[in-house]
């Protein structure tokens, strides 16, 4: 069998183990191993499994995740993610998906602070989902909206995403996040219009509340006051320099626990349980993190990507055609890669593609970076989607991908007016920069 | 028989998860204790090393407790269309899988320690040895490794299916 | 047969054309394209740089390039060329590493076969909105180090040492959680540090990065007679310069553009102005050659 054949094998068998309900990282695993086997030998695979394991747990960046968990459970079990809810429908409640807007709103916001869409998802899961069941959200369109809502950390600056195109194309960083500015907002609007027209269709989804008075608003807001703090130091903190996005985890963690000893929310077997949930979620995310690492060398060996190069430009589609061939090859690579791990594998071959049509490489870095988002929502394999599921365990898989379904109809749309209007994209870094 | 070794496992696998919360508040006093210090000009020595090598304590303190509770996410969109007979082969092979795979983990970063001590790695500022930190991963996914395996004997023998006599606090 | 060279960079890096490009070409030409060499960029065959070399060593590549500074316990003798006063500023560093490998590092590559070793270009400090001429302008300043020397380089010139990875030196340096960075003018463009610098200095002896580039033993028992000597051949002093050539190369074309953008200050000491840094240092380096017993292995990348 050539190399591809096996790629292809895999992939396939991949998708026949996921649909006979093989845990996700179990799945990816067993096939990257055995797909790493059969290609560059025992030793190979062996080496790949406990160096991608040990790097991957050992990996300072991804500390946001066990940290921003703890700081969503504390902020759970002392009150702060009630209170911040509360808040919110005591503002804009009576508006049908009220709520579910504002998560979003508060998604991009923690997007922009983290950078990271595993992170968004992971701490507004754990913040928002108990506290929309209490105003009798559909989890379908609350969980929808988070595992949408999340991926928003890898378009609005500073994001992740971007660092890593620009690093993988020598495209200035700047310019690409100032480019991702106006999709962001773009992209923002279109989710929260989608919540609109749910709940304007099924008003049950997000049902709206009674009307609340001056009063009432200002005394909630009030209660608010510690987490709407915590949120702001921890912003604050990042854009004055005093500590990393990655250090933001722990500090945020740090005052949500604080928060809760000062005001005796927190005593020593709540603040335990708080630390053994999240240790728990930690390793469901973390597994499936380290698995999707052992299939990217796989696919790597298999040579598929460098196949698809070959076949696009022995295709000959002219600009447009060319954009929109690697975009739906995006889209159905999204559906079983980690987004990062595409990024790494696609960009070497279609990168030089794209200079050669004339394409403006910034554009197209949003368009990649958008196309990778919509991955991580599409199913089988939706790294956020499993994220938001690892928080609301008793919710459906297959309800959450239903629930995702219009908001990535939403990004298709999105996509489409990028692509027709690449002057959504270029019009800041052109105007800011020279 | 099983009821014994499942309250051996449980005791077993309360103490990784233990080890691993304490990494875990560990890590967050870690990283304050770096910003605040770094705020007066005199950052914790070797804080990178301590939160990197802490990272592995708490990532694989909790996979047995992960596994027992039921955490490990699973495409569940034809669950209810395959007869229970089929759900319950599905599950033992899951188990069974499972520990095949955390078997693996545990022997391949245990060859991995090995070239740790011969090439004499350790961390760059405090200088701890990774082999430390490789052998405690060891011993989480074997520990992982067992708990699924008797996950799949209960499954097998009793039907007992211990993830459902879980629920989220 | 087509060896696997694992990088963790991207495909645009020097790596890509100083190294695995040169290798391939030596390779095929020395034996009519029958032996190869393809590149897995971007950390394809693994993520990051910390196991290179376990890669190697274990097969999942069949070469392998990093740096001794990620696993600095395995490479105590071969960070020397790092420290600051080392070698002299104009002393190409591969010649410098192959002076001293037969007799003083090669037990610090157990179980390969070093095909390249060489340095960066020298450290220069890469700032924003600090500018240093003397030592005492770093006091205070927290500057991002890698290793525990280069901390005790930075502390011993004042400035509060911060660990870091590189790939977060952008934005912290954006936000001001660092001041600067001591490291050489290649990271300019590989890490495009130049859109948040604005200030840099040069012409001090601050050290420098020292690279490898290794072949598993194993992959290379496995070849043919013929085709080993056809690596034996392609291995050693032509492919380091190669490299550390190109490694210039980048940090000039990077520093000649910051130069001509016109917003940045740049200080070029003069050689009094330089021995203040270098004197200041100088304790830390003598403390290191020490602790390492590499004093022979200085004296013989020196050519004394
Ligand atoms: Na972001
Ligand atoms: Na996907």
């Amino acid at each position: 069998m050539s190399a591809s054949a096996i790629g292809l094998t895999g992939i396939v068998a991949l998708l026949i183990l996921l649909m006979l309900r093989i845990p996700v990282a179990f799945a990816m695993f067993l096939v990257g191993f055995l797909g790493i086997w059969q290609l560059n030998g025992w030793n190979a695979a062996m080496s790949l499994l406990s160096s991608e394991t040990f790097t991957l747990a050992s990996n300072p960046e991804l500390v946001v995740v066990p940290l921003f968990i703890l700081m969503g459970n504390v902020a759970s079990h002392t009150g702060m993610s009630r209170q911040l809810y509360d808040a919110a429908y005591a503002a804009i409640g009576q508006v049908r998906g009220g709520l579910a807007s504002a998560t979003v709103i508060g998604c991009g916001g923690f997007a922009a602070l983290s950078g990271s869409s595993v992170a968004s998802a992971l701490t507004m899961g754990k913040v928002s989902l108990a506290q929309m069941d209490r105003f009798n959200y559909n989890p379908r369109l609350s969980t929808g909206c988070v595992a949408a809502g999340g991926t928003l950390g890898i378009l609005i600056p500073p994001s992740t995403g971007f660092v890593i195109y620009a690093i993988l194309t020598e495209q200035s960083i700047g310019r690409l996040f100032l480019a991702g500015v106006l999709p962001g907002i773009l992209l923002l609007t279109a989710f929260v219009t989608t919540i609109t027209l749910i709940c304007w269709l099924r008003p049950e989804y997000g049902p709206g509340g009674p009307s609340t008075t001056f009063a009432e608003k200002t005394q909630a807001m009030v209660r608010a006051l510690p987490i709407l703090l915590t949120i702001m130091l921890t912003i604050g903190g990042i854009y004055a320099g005093f500590f990393s996005p990655v250090e933001a985890s722990g500090v945020g963690a740090g005052i949500a626990i604080l928060y809760g000893v000062v005001t005796r929310r927190l005593d020593l077997k709540t603040f335990w349980n708080a630390c053994q949930d999240s240790i728990v979620t930690t390793a469901t995310v973390m597994l499936i993190l380290i698995a999707a690492h052992l299939v990217n060398p796989f696919l790597a060996l298999s040579h598929i990507p460098s196949a698809v190069g070959d076949f696009l430009n022995a295709m000959d589609l002219g600009v447009t055609g060319t954009l929109l061939v690697i975009l739906a090859i995006y889209l159905v690579l999204g559906c079983f890669l980690e987004g990062f791990a595409m990024l790494v594998l696609t960009l070497p071959i279609f990168f030089p593609v794209i200079l050669d049509l004339g394409i403006d490489p910034i554009w197209f870095g949003v368009l990649a970076v958008l196309t990778l988002e919509m991955g991580l929502i599409s199913p089988p394999v939706g790294i956020n989607v499993f994220i938001v599921k690892s928080v609301a365990p008793n919710v459906d898989l297959g309800e959450i991908f239903r629930g995702v379904l219009p908001f990535w109809t939403a990004m298709v749309v999105t996509l489409i007016l990028l692509v027709a209007f690449p002057q959504i994209s270029l019009f800041l870094p052109d105007t800011m920069i020279n | 028989m099983l009821g014994t070794i499942r309250k051996v496992a449980d005791g077993l696998i309360s103490l990784s998860a233990a080890i691993g919360a304490l990494g875990l508040v560990a890590e967050t006093g870690i990283i304050l204790v770096d910003v605040i210090g770094r705020a007066f000009g005199s950052p914790l020595f070797g804080s990178q090393d301590l939160i990197t090598m802490t990272m592995v304590i708490l990532v694989f303190g909790g996979m047995a407790l992960c596994d027992r509770n039921g955490g490990h996410i699973s495409v569940d969109l034809l669950e209810r269309k395959f007869p229970s007979a089929v759900n319950r082969v599905i599950d033992i092979t899951a188990a069974l899988l499972g520990a095949l795979i955390f078997g693996f983990i545990a022997w391949s970063v245990w060859d991995s320690a090995q070239l740790s001590v011969m090439l004499n790695l350790s961390t760059n500022l405090l200088g701890l040895p990774k082999a430390w930190f490789q052998w405690a991963l060891c011993a989480f996914a074997a520990l992982t490794a067992l708990g699924m395996m008797l996950r799949a004997l209960e499954l097998i023998v009793s039907g007992r299916d211990i993830r459902k006599e879980w629920t989220q606090s | 047969e087509e060896l696997k060279f694992a990088s963790f960079t991207p495909p645009f890096h020097t790596i890509n054309a100083s190294v695995i490009e040169q290798l391939n070409e030596d390779l095929s030409a020395a034996t009519d394209g029958e032996l190869t060499v393809r590149g897995y960029h971007g950390g394809e065959l693994g993520a990051g740089p910390v196991e290179q070399y376990v890669r190697a060593v274990q097969g999942a590549a069949d070469m392998v390039w990093g740096l001794p500074g990620y696993t600095s316990s395995q490479f105590g003798k071969t960070m020397i060329v790092e420290m600051p006063n080392a070698i002299p500023l104009d002393t190409p560093g591969y010649e410098a590493l192959w002076a001293a490998y037969e007799d003083h590092l090669k037990s610090e590559f157990p179980a390969t076969k070093p095909l390249a070793l060489w340095t960066s270009e020298p450290n220069i400090f890469i700032m924003k909105d600090a500018v240093i001429r003397q030592p005492s302008d770093l006091e205070g300043l927290k500057v991002r180090v890698a290793g525990s020397t280069a901390a005790k380089v930075a502390e011993a010139l004042g400035a509060t040492p911060v660990q870091m990875p590189i790939n977060q030196v952008y934005n912290a340096l954006q936000t001001g959680l660092i001041d600067g960075v001591i490291t050489g003018g290649s990271t300019l463009a590989d890490f495009r540090l130049d859109e948040v610098a604005n200030s840099y200095t040069l012409g001090a002896n601050l050290g420098r990065l020292a690279f490898y580039t290794v072949m598993g033993q194993g992959a290379y028992d496995a070849l043919s007679d013929e085709h080993k000597a056809a690596i034996d051949e392609a291995a050693g002093m032509a492919l380091s310069k190669s490299a550390e050539e190109g490694w210039y190369a980048t940090s000039d074309a990077a520093i000649e553009a910051a130069r001509e953008a016109g917003d940045n200050t740049f200080v070029d000491l003069s050689e009094e102005e330089a021995q203040a840094f270098e004197d200041a240092v100088a304790d830390v380096v003598d403390a290191y050659v020490s602790d390492v017993n590499g004093e022979d292995a200085l004296a013989a990348m020196r050519g004394e």
